[in-house]
C-alpha cells in the first residue's frame, strides 16, 4: 500500500480520519523519542530532576496510547475497513502498544539516573551506555520514519541493528560482571547500570517489532519470529515481481 | 467580396470540376450523374484532407504536417505558427521557473514550502540535507510526522511566528532554527538554518559571565572585609575616614552588581518555563511595603489588593522581580510623592501586579530599551541611587520564566506604571475585588 491510496477513498471524512490517526501515532512516536533522550541525558549528565521530569511524559505517552486506541476501535466500528486499510489499522493498534513499553522503559531508565546522580559517577561517564543509547534511539527514529514513509526497506535494514544492540547488551553485561568482581563495593551501582542496559536493549526489541509491523502494513506479510534474511529475500522477490 | 486567395483558388478549382463533371456527364448522356459524381469527389478529397490534418494533429510530435493544398495547407501552416509561438513562450517560462527552482534549491537556508495542513510541497536540498527528508517520497507528507518534535508541533500550533524556533537534533547535536513565514493563501514558507555556532557561541558567553562574576566575588570579599575593618578602627587617621566610607559604599554596590550577574546568568541557564507552587501575592506586598518604609527617606506607600488570588510560580525569583520594581519606584519617587502597589484579577482570568510611582516619569524613547542590562535612562542619576543596572533585566527574565509580560507605562513628569501580566494558568483561587473584606483592601 503507498500513501497515495490513502488519498482514494470515495469518503473524504474517512480519508481524513485515516490520516489523522496515523499523525497522532507519529506525534506520540515523537513523544515517546524526546522521554528517551531525556532520560539518557539525565544518566549522563547526573541531573536527577531531569530524570524524574520523564515519569510527567510517560503519563502523557499512557494518555496517548489509550486516546488512539479508542479512535482506532471507532474506526472499526464505523467504517469497517478492508485490505491495507484494516492492515494500517491493526499496524497501529500495535504500534502504540509498543511505544508506550518504550515509554515505560524510558521511565525506569529516567527513575534509576535519578538514583544514579546522587552517586559518585564512573570514570569513563557512562561511555559505553551513551554509545549504547544512541544506537536505540537512533533506531526508535529510524522505525518511525520508516513508519511514515510506509518504507519496508529501511524497516528491514532498521530491525537487523538490533542485533548490534544485543551484542553491545552481552559487552556491557560482561563488563558490569568484571567490575563487580574486581570491586564489591561497585555492585549497587553495577546493578542500576544492567537496569539501564536491559532497558534499552527491551527498547531496540520494541523498535524492531514497530519495523514488523510497517512490513506487515506494506506487504501484507507476517513477519514475526522468521528469520530476517528469509524477509529480506522474500521482499526482494516481491519487488522483483511485477504486481 | 474580400476573400483570401486560398478560397478564390478553391472555388475556381471547385467551379472546374462541376465543369469537368457536366462536360463528362453531357458525353455519357448524364449532364447531372456527371455534375453529382464530380461533386461526390471533391467532397470525398476535402475529406480526406481532413482526416489527414486531424490525423496529424493527434501525433502532432511524430509527424510532419501534411503536405496539402488550398485552405488545408492555410490552416495547418497557421496550427504549426501558434504552436511554434505557444513552445517558445512555455520554453521562457519554464526556463525562468527553473532559474527560480535552482536559485531557491541554491540558497545556504533550507528552504520548505507547507501547504495549509502542514504537508511539504516542496523543499530545497538544504532543507533536505538538514531534515533528511526524500525528494518524492516525502512530497504530501505531514512535516510534522516526520520531524516529530513535540516542542515544533506546539510551536506550529499556536499560530504566532514572529520569533524562530530552535530545536536540537540528531547526533552529533545540530541547533536547527524554524521560521515560519505565511504568503499567498494559506501557504507556509518554512526556513530552517543551522545555528549550532551561534548556540555555541551564546552559551559560551553564558558561561564566561557566570565564570567572570563567580571569579570577582572572592577578592571583593577580602577588599570589603578589610574596609569594614579599618572603619572599625578607633585609631584610624580621621582624614581617611571619608574616603574608607565612600571605598565601602563603592564595594557594596560591586557586590550588588556582582550578586545581580549572578542571578541573571542563573535564570538564562535556565529556559524551561518553572512548575513552582503557590505564592501568596497580598502577604509578599506587605513585606515589599514594610521594606520601603525600612528606607532613611520613603514616599507614602498604598497597597491596593483587589485579589486574593495565588500565584503559581517560583517564590525566590517572584520576590526579587517583585522587590527590584518596588524597588525603583522607591528609588525615584521623592518622599513627597505616593508608591501605589496593585495586585488583581482581569476580566479575562489573567492576574495582574502593578507598581505604580509619582516619580520623574521615563521619556518614551528609553521604554524599549528599558530592560537591557546596563541600559541607564540617566547616566549621572542612577549612579547616585547606586543601583546596578541589572533589576529590570532581571524581572524580564523572571517574568519569561513564568510566561509572564512586562508592560511600561509612563509620563515624563506624572510618574510611571510597570504591569506584570500573569496568564490565567497561574493563579490559584480568589475572590474578585469586591467579594474581599475592607481589612485586606487597604491593608
Amino acid at each position: 500500500m503507498e500513501t497515495s491510496d490513502l488519498s482514494q477513498h470515495i469518503s473524504r471524512r474517512f480519508n481524513e480520519d485515516m490520516e489523522h490517526v496515523r499523525t497522532r501515532v507519529l506525534a506520540m512516536g515523537g513523544l515517546v523519542e524526546e522521554l528517551l533522550a531525556k532520560a539518557l541525558n539525565s544518566l549522563i549528565e547526573g541531573d536527577s530532576s531531569l530524570g524524574e521530569s520523564v515519569a510527567r511524559d510517560d503519563l502523557a505517552v499512557n494518555g496517548m496510547e489509550v486516546a488512539i486506541d479508542e479512535e482506532c476501535s471507532r474506526i472499526l466500528a464505523t467504517r469497517a475497513p478492508a485490505a491495507g486499510d484494516l492492515r494500517l489499522i491493526v499496524a497501529i493498534i500495535k504500534t502504540i502498544t509498543d511505544l508506550e513499553r518504550i515509554g515505560d522503559e524510558g521511565e525506569k531508565i529516567g527513575n534509576i539516573s535519578a538514583r544514579l546522580a546522587a552517586m559518585e559517577r564512573p570514570e569513563n561517564r557512562y561511555r559505553e551506555i551513551k554509545h549504547m543509547g544512541r544506537i536505540v534511539a537512533e533506531m526508535v527514529h529510524d522505525a518511525l520514519d520508516a513508519f511514515a514513509r510506509l518504507d519496508s526497506q529501511q524497516a528491514v535494514r532498521v530491525a537487523r541493528r538490533d542485533r548490534m544492540v544485543d551484542e553491545e547488551y552481552e559487552a556491557i553485561q560482561r563488563q558490569c560482571i568484571t567490575f563487580m568482581m574486581e570491586d564489591p563495593r561497585s555492585i549497587r551501582r553495577a546493578l542500576d547500570v544492567m537496569w539501564i542496559v536491559r532497558s534499552l536493549e527491551r527498547v531496540g526489541d520494541h523498535a524492531k517489532n514497530i519495523c514488523e509491523y510497517v512490513i506487515y502494513m506494506v506487504h501484507g506479510k507476517d513477519v514475526r519470529h522468521t528469520k530476517l534474511e528469509d524477509v529480506e529475500r522474500d521482499l526482494q522477490e516481491a519487488a522483483s515481481r511485477p504486481l | 467580396m474580400n476573400l483570401p486567395p486560398a478560397v478564390w483558388f478553391l472555388l475556381a478549382r471547385l467551379g472546374g470540376v462541376v465543369l469537368l463533371g457536366a462536360l463528362v456527364g453531357a458525353l455519357l448522356g448524364s449532364l447531372i450523374g456527371g455534375i453529382a459524381l464530380a461533386l461526390a469527389a471533391a467532397l470525398g478529397w476535402q475529406l480526406m484532407n481532413l482526416f489527414w490534418l486531424d490525423g496529424w494533429l493527434r501525433d502532432r510530435a511524430n509527424r510532419s504536417p501534411p503536405d496539402v493544398s488550398g485552405v488545408w495547407g492555410d490552416v495547418v501552416s497557421q496550427v504549426v505558427r501558434l504552436h511554434r509561438r505557444k513552445r517558445f513562450h512555455k520554453q521562457r517560462l519554464l526556463e525562468l521557473f527553473r532559474e527560480l527552482r535552482r536559485s531557491t534549491a541554491a540558497m545556504p537556508d533550507g528552504v520548505i514550502i507547507l501547504n495549509a495542513q502542514w504537508e511539504i510541497v516542496w523543499f530545497n536540498r538544504t532543507a533536505g540535507r538538514l531534515l533528511g527528508l526524500r525528494r518524492r517520497v516525502d512530497d504530501g507528507m505531514a512535516l510534522t510526522n516526520l520531524i516529530r518534535e513535540p516542542s515544533l508541533a506546539r510551536y506550529l500550533q499556536q499560530g504566532e511566528f514572529a520569533e524562530p524556533h530552535v530545536l536540537a537534533r540528531g547526533e552529533p547535536r545540530v541547533h536547527l532554527s524554524f521560521q515560519v513565514v505565511p504568503y499567498g493563501r494559506e501557504q507556509r514558507l518554512m526556513l530552517v538554518r543551522d545555528v549550532s555556532r551561534q548556540v555555541a557561541l551564546e552559551s559560551m558567553r553564558k558561561d564566561f559571565v557566570a565564570n567572570a562574576s563567580h571569579e570577582l566575588r572572592s577578592p571583593l570579599t577580602v577588599v570589603t572585609g578589610y574596609v569594614e575593618t579599618l572603619l572599625q578602627d578607633d585609631a584610624l587617621d580621621p582624614a581617611l575616614r571619608a574616603p574608607l566610607t565612600e571605598m565601602q559604599r563603592q564595594t557594596q554596590r560591586m557586590n550588588g552588581i556582582v550578586s545581580d550577574l549572578l542571578d541573571l546568568s542563573r535564570l538564562d541557564a535556565n529556559e524551561r518555563e518553572v512548575q513552582g507552587e503557590p505564592i501568596d501575592v497580598v502577604a509578599l506586598c506587605a513585606v515589599l511595603r514594610k521594606d520601603i518604609l525600612a528606607r532613611a527617606s520613603h514616599p507614602e506607600v498604598q497597597l491596593d489588593m483587589a485579589s486574593d488570588a495565588k500565584l503559581l510560580g517560583d517564590p525566590a525569583e517572584v520576590l526579587s522581580a517583585f522587590s527590584n520594581l518596588a524597588d525603583n519606584a522607591a528609588k525615584y519617587t521623592p518622599h513627597t510623592g505616593r508608591v501605589r502597589l496593585r495586585w488583581s484579577i482581569d476580566a479575562d482570568g489573567s492576574a495582574r501586579f502593578e507598581v505604580e510611582d509619582t516619580g520623574p516619569g521615563i521619556a518614551p524613547e528609553h521604554l524599549p530599551r528599558l530592560t537591557e542590562r546596563f541600559y541607564r535612562v540617566d547616566e549621572g542619576r542612577s549612579r547616585d541611587a547606586g543601583g546596578s543596572g541589572l533589576g529590570l533585566a532581571i524581572v524580564k527574565h523572571v517574568l519569561q520564566h513564568h510566561g509572564a509580560a512586562l508592560d511600561v507605562q509612563s509620563t515624563p513628569g506624572v510618574g510611571s506604571r510597570f504591569s506584570c501580566v500573569f496568564p490565567s494558568r497561574r493563579v490559584i483561587g480568589g475572590a474578585r475585588g469586591e467579594n474581599l473584606p475592607p481589612a485586606i483592601r487597604t491593608a
